[in-house]
């Protein structure tokens, strides 16, 4: 297929493309102004990160986010948020060439909130609205940022786990949960351990299993290309609760005899749920043949995830992993920025009435007008 | 990368000579002329999962373990069952190393009598052939889709049903690569088995994919509906077929939440 023009809707006099997105499908609400230059983005013509502001909404120990509470603190803090983003990248309103929002996948109400600033500034500032499916976005991200040409995308994070890779103008599901993502399963681990949430539930496990150090076996749930997460939480929440509950019981290590602590109950799951994880995708990279890994979505700024996926690629042929800091990897709005733009500069914008929200979206059904 | 697995399996069997046959995501397959343990003349085949070096030893040793003693009994219990797949030799669960016997033929031109090669290997010649090769196709498939009604029929399920995974010998055809079978009663896990096979034969027999399908589909329901009629096995046909119209449409599993 020939490439598509990429710069058929430039306004007319500009050398470049502007976009403002608006990102709120969780518990973060993040906005970002992105810049492209014309022509095809290469290494050499890059996308330039205007702005990227992000505000999380963050729960008591022991508590998660509740769709109303979320979506509350997203319309507070919108006009904010977005008067910030557009004043550090020095941009106005009237410089922008489209309004990208989350249309999913993601928790209703949160996304309703945020997708009712993009209206209101695509009418007040008469701007076309383009939707972008969320998991693309940090797809596209991902793939600006690190330049990985054709990836396998490992995307994990508090709602998705899915092994993706192109083909054929679509990004396709190879693996996926079958039940609760990962990110859902460590967070709901750290409730109940009473991890505080702050900065994240995740990244504190994280640190509390670099102290761990004996494994609790724990099941080990890989069904073909996909996995399943729910019996493992159920199995580690029993073990905590069994030890920090009434019973007040004590686990031993056979080996050592040494107490089992709480850093060990963190270490034994993450160890559990990314060998997992790295299993399906090294299975996806010798279905299809590809030797790059993209971990994307906020689970893959963990550093013990990104240090397995080399182990494992180190074994394969020209090997190489990307993966991106907490900036990108985490929600944002900058990916919906950058992934609606390359819609929008493709030809796919939303009329205000195709700008319903949904929480059920699924990756492959977004048309990926702009890669060959 | 195979250098170092090599390197790992000839400490678990020393100074065999061995051959790569594929190296899939989990295992490495060898071919070998040694016999384990008995002074018998043959082709045999390892199958070798090498400890993954991202796995925390524990979780790898046990997952070497379960998977490789897993297969090894699903292949003894096929045996028992009379279903055609290769006779297991010797298992080392702990090692990851199974030993089998070899099955297959080399067909004329050089590659392996798997279903998939087998079928590429016709239709180049089906032009000049014509209706003896039609036949032969039509063999080929009806044969397998039987073993899978058999297999099915003692609620095994394979997993990962290509039409790589079964080999032709002498006109039966055998399956092999239980690394992803199970136990199944349910009409809705054979579905799914049958829907990967379907979608397997559709992108590597694009061409011809209706016409193969249907054949499979044929020798699964004659060996069902006719040597297991006695057994209920006309009532567990048209349950699967039921369950297989609605994998079908419902393509992939799940919706997804953000």
């Amino acid at each position: 297929m020939a490439p598509i023009d990429l710069d058929k809707y430039v306004r007319p006099g500009k050398d470049h493309f502007l976009a403002l997105g608006l990102e709120g499908s969780a518990n973060k609400l993040g906005v970002g102004v992105i810049k492209h230059p014309l022509g095809e983005l290469t290494p050499e013509n890059r996308a330039l990160i205007l702005s990227n502001v992000r505000d999380t909404y963050i729960t008591p120990p022991g508590e998660g986010f509740l769709p109303r509470d979320t979506a509350r603190h997203h319309r507070n803090w919108v006009v904010r948020i977005i008067k910030r983003a557009l004043a550090d990248a020095g941009v106005a309103g009237a410089d922008l060439d489209c309004i990208c929002f989350t249309q999913g996948p993601g928790m209703g109400a949160p996304l309703q909130s945020v997708v009712i600033a993009a209206r209101t500034l695509a009418q007040l500032w008469e701007l076309p609205l383009v939707g972008v499916n969320h998991c693309v976005g940090h797809i596209e991200m991902g793939r600006e940022i690190t330049g990985a040409e054709n990836p396998i995308v490992l995307y994990v994070s508090g709602g998705n786990t899915q092994v993706i890779a192109y083909s054929n103008q679509r990004y396709r599901i190879f693996g996926e949960t079958l039940d609760i993502a990962i990110g859902n399963c460590l967070d709901r681990f750290a409730r109940t351990l009473k991890i505080p949430n702050e900065p994240a539930p995740g990244y504190n496990i994280e640190q509390m299993a670099k102290r761990g150090k004996h494994l609790v076996q724990l099941p080990y749930t890989v069904k073909g290309m996909d996995l399943s997460m729910s019996g493992i939480l159920g199995y580690i929440d029993g073990v905590a609760k069994e030890m920090f509950g009434p019973q007040q019981k004590k686990l031993v290590d056979k080996e050592t005899g040494e107490e089992i602590t709480p850093e060990d109950l963190c270490f034994s799951l993450q160890e559990t749920l990314f060998s997992m994880l790295v299993e399906i995708t090294e299975r996806a990279m010798a279905h299809v043949e590809s030797n790059q890994v993209l971990i994307v979505g906020g689970v893959g700024s963990n550093e013990r995830l990104q240090e397995m996926m080399a182990l494992m690629v180190k074994d394969r042929k020209n090997g190489s992993v990307y993966s991106t800091d907490e900036r990108f990897c985490i929600d944002n709005g900058i990916m919906i920025a950058h992934a609606g733009l390359l819609a929008y500069r493709s030809g796919q914008t939303n009329a205000l009435e195709d700008t319903v929200c949904t929480q059920r979206f699924r990756t492959d059904e977004v048309f990926v007008e702009w890669r060959d | 990368m195979t250098d170092a697995i090599l390197a790992q399996l000839d400490r678990l069997v020393p100074n065999i000579p061995l051959q790569v046959v594929s190296q899939g995501a989990e295992a490495l397959v060898l071919s070998t002329q040694t016999h384990p343990y008995a002074q018998k003349s043959g082709t045999f085949i390892i199958k070798y999962r090498p400890p993954k070096p991202y796995r925390h030893p524990k979780i790898d040793a046990q997952i070497t373990r379960s998977r490789t003693a897993g297969e090894a009994k699903f292949m003894a219990k096929l045996r028992r069952a009379g279903i055609r797949a290769p006779n297991l030799v010797s298992v080392d669960p702990n090692g990851g190393l199974i030993w089998m016997e070899s099955v297959g033929e080399i067909l004329p031109n050089g590659a392996v009598s798997s279903l998939k090669n087998l079928l590429w290997y016709l239709e180049q010649g089906s032009e000049a052939a014509g209706l003896l090769v039609q036949s032969q196709l039509e063999l080929a498939c009806r044969h397998t889709g039987a073993v899978i009604a058999k297999l099915h029929m003692n609620d095994m399920v394979h997993g990962d049903l290509t039409t790589s995974n079964m080999l032709l010998q002498e006109g039966e055809a055998y399956l092999i690569d239980f690394g992803l079978s199970s136990y199944s009663a349910l009409a809705e896990d054979k579905a799914v088995d049958l829907y990967v096979l379907e979608r397997a034969v559709l992108s590597t027999h694009s061409v011809h994919a209706e016409k193969y399908n249907g054949w499979l589909l044929a020798g699964y329901k004659d060996e069902q509906c006719g040597a297991y009629a006695s057994v209920g096995g006309k009532k567990k046909y048209s349950e699967t077929l039921k369950k297989l119209e609605d994998v079908r449409l419902r393509g992939r599993k799940r919706s997804m939440l953000g």
